[in-house]
């Protein structure tokens, strides 16, 4: 460690960084372009600028190493009229697009213009012309007038993906950013260049044109789209949400997202079941909860009671938080009095970088807290078999994954059952199959855990309330009252049951939910 | 006049009496005297600064001149106005694809004709905003709409505000230098 003095005041930091990072960390505002905590030093921007005594000229604290004993001033005259400086010279070309740009609210250009910035302008001279909304890529749009040339993006392609489809071309004050002929931006993690775009030149396309910022409340989530877990802040605005933004967390994604993760929160908003439904004779009606709850009770434990607990087997959903299914669990046990259950799980393409075979936020979770067929069970495969067999006659389904795994026999299999229950967020074709529907939310509507494919425990929390919706685990626990069992503890509290699976789970020992703060904590067989 | 007495009533009917004869001729002959205003023929002249409700300048091509920047609706101190942002493959590429204006909720204070980078929303000298329905009170972008030849008289009066506050607004970092 390194002592310094910061503006007067003496701070200890590491002493093997260079002095911006350490000052960043410390909370102390420098600003800074094209400095990224992650991707290499450029030092091409000059906003950095800071005095050090007994150098002779102001230095760029991005690329000056911390020393025990330095003197640092960011707040003196000369440091200010040098943002100044770079700030005026940035804003001799740069379009006056902000009240059209997605970027303003969130635009470094702005901020600190605002803050360290001239108030008038001396230009006189018209503003260069460069190519405007370039598609330089199936999610990416490029505005060559806003760019800055920081060359965040270029470096991104470079050290990041390795696809170096970006690149500055021509030289001087003709330079500008972009895609070689018949080559886009194209790959898994291309809009993460908007993301760390400084102002509006990279943009999202599906964010483009969509909502102001300054309206989004951003919640701490973590994205639902596969066991990898990236850290995401959910920007959400007018009961919808608007996008995922990813957020830092270097033991699970830094500072990046892949795309498709990125992209996947539509199913948020569309298409979803609001109200139960039951099914009188070959229509699937609207129904109050009470009578769907009463009629999903009634039909699968008069199947068990008719045909025996090897009649009835239960889906589990990897999309449920550790506290739903540690819930499910004794929902199933105690409940239903059933021993068939096994996860149904997506699993495709990964990569060696974010993206994980799984697609799905809680796999893991789900067989931490032994939701998994045990040995000796049926597993998936064998609880279709027994479907076509006739063995078994009503599945208990949470989640409409089982549909894409079972494929094209899905429809078939499923037509075979005396009862089907459903509990899912979306309408879905395996919905309109069921008897008994049980609207279920999303993960941006829950307060809860995840754990990622490493064992790591990540809290999630709600950005949407939708009205009048019990969560799952509160349906969970009224169908529990229903089937003739209290499912301790009574209320369903994510807090207290974390607790529960803390005393019930040896991996999970120790942990408790306020430890999970916003990084989460490895469970200890990660 | 104390010595009047009672005949103080007889004073004061020759006051009114004679207000009234004045008046009646003034309005026999077509030069009224007095300051009503017969509305609705008449309508109340009112200066370049008055505040009416807030309307949309519509460009000649039919166009509102509106970006949906949203910095009206951020401004409004009663949260009237509701902006939904949309693309166009012109050259202004963003355009409100709605625009509400709950009149019920505005107070014509005009902060969002002064947020407003694009002179596009402009406080005009309407105020007669009564409905028969409570829905009436949300207009939408179509019933907003006005050409911006009819707004000159408020766009010049607004243009001698620009440039006032700049003293106000020097950075604190560069107060000293």
């Amino acid at each position: 460690m390194a002592k310094i003095t910061v503006d007067g005041a003496t701070i200890e930091v590491a002493d093997n960084s260079m002095l911006l990072p350490a000052l960043l960390d410390h909370g102390v505002q420098i600003p800074h372009y094209c400095y990224h905590p992650k991707l290499s030093i450029d030092g091409s921007c000059r906003m950095c600028l800071v005095k050090v005594e007994g150098l002779p000229k102001l230095t760029i604290s991005c690329n000056t190493p911390v020393r025990d004993g330095m003197v640092v001033d960011t707040i003196g005259p000369e440091v200010t009229k040098a943002r100044q400086g770079v700030l005026e010279l940035l804003l001799v070309n740069h379009p006056l697009d902000c009240p059209i740009c997605d970027q303003a609210g969130e635009c470094y250009l702005q901020d600190y213009a605002f803050e360290y910035g001239r108030r008038t302008a001396r230009t006189q001279e018209p503003r260069r012309k460069l190519l405007k909304r370039v598609d330089v890529g199936p999610r990416v749009v490029l505005d060559q007038e806003r760019c800055i040339l920081c060359r965040r993006c270029v470096r991104f392609c470079k050290e990041i993906t390795e696809t170096r489809e970006l690149g500055v071309f021509n030289l001087g004050d003709q330079s500008v950013v972009d895609i070689f002929p018949d080559e886009p931006l194209a790959n898994d993690y291309s809009i993460c260049t908007a993301d760390i775009c400084p102002v509006g030149a990279l943009l999202s396309k599906d964010f483009h044109h969509k909502m102001r910022v300054w309206f989004l409340d951003e919640t701490e989530s973590v994205c639902p789209g596969c066991s990898n877990g990236c850290n995401v802040k959910i920007g959400a605005a007018r009961g919808s949400v608007y996008r995922l933004l990813p957020r830092r967390n270097d033991d699970v994604n830094e500072t990046w997202m892949c795309d498709a993760g990125r992209l996947g929160y539509r199913f948020i908003n569309e298409n979803r079941l609001r109200s139960p439904r039951s099914r009188r004779g070959s229509v699937l009606e609207a129904t109050s909860w009470d009578d769907a709850l009463h009629d999903a009770a009634t039909q699968l434990s008069d199947l068990v009671r008719r045909e025996g607990a090897a009649a009835l087997a239960a889906i589990i959903s990897p999309h449920l938080t550790n506290e739903e299914l540690f819930t499910l669990d004794q929902l199933i046990a105690d409940g239903l009095r059933i021993q068939q259950r096994d996860i149904a799980v997506v699993r495709s393409s990964f990569d060696d970088f974010l993206i994980k075979a799984e697609k799905a936020a809680n796999a893991r979770g789900a067989r931490d807290l032994g939701l998994g067929a045990g040995s000796g069970d049926l597993d998936l495969a064998k609880i279709r078999d027994a479907i076509d067999a006739g063995t078994i006659r009503g599945l208990f389904v949470t989640g409409t994954d089982i549909w894409d795994i079972w494929g094209s026999d899905a429809e078939r299999l499923l037509r075979r059952l005396e009862t089907l229950v459903v509990v899912a967020p979306n309408e879905h074709p395996l919905v309109d199959l069921a008897h008994v529907v049980l609207p279920g939310m999303t993960f941006a509507e829950k307060n809860g855990s995840f754990t990622n494919v490493t064992g790591r425990v990540q809290r999630i929390h709600r950005a949407l309330d939708p009205a009048n919706q019990p969560s799952d685990g509160e349906v969970f626990i009224q169908l529990g009252r229903r089937l003739g069992m209290e499912i301790t503890p009574g209320l369903f509290e994510p807090r207290k049951i974390f607790g529960e699976i803390g005393r019930q789970v040896t991996s999970y020992a120790g942990l408790t939910w306020d430890t999970l703060g916003n990084q989460g904590a490895p469970t200890r067989e990660a | 006049m104390d010595t009047l007495g009672p005949l103080a009533i007889l004073r004061g009917l020759v006051v009114t009496t004679s207000h009234f004869f004045r008046n009646l001729m003034g309005f026999l002959r077509g030069k009224p005297t007095i300051f009503t205003v017969q509305y609705p023929e008449e309508l109340q002249k009112v200066s370049a600064a008055f505040r009416g409700m807030p309307v949309l300048a519509q460009m000649a091509n039919g166009k509102e001149r509106c970006v949906a920047c949203g910095l009206c609706e951020w401004a409004c101190p009663v949260d009237c106005i509701t902006i939904y942002p949309a693309e166009t493959e012109d050259e202004i590429e963003r355009y409100p694809a709605v625009f509400d204006i709950d009149m019920s909720r505005c107070m014509f204070c005009g902060l969002c004709e002064e947020a407003c980078p694009e002179e596009a929303i402009v406080m005009s000298q309407r105020v007669a905003i009564a409905t028969t329905d409570w829905r009436g009170n949300i207009w939408h972008k179509r019933d907003l709409l006005v050409p911006v030849a009819e707004l000159q008289t408020r766009l010049t009066h607004i243009r001698r505000g620009y440039d006032r506050s700049r003293a106000a607004s020097t950075p604190v970092s560069l107060e000293k230098s």
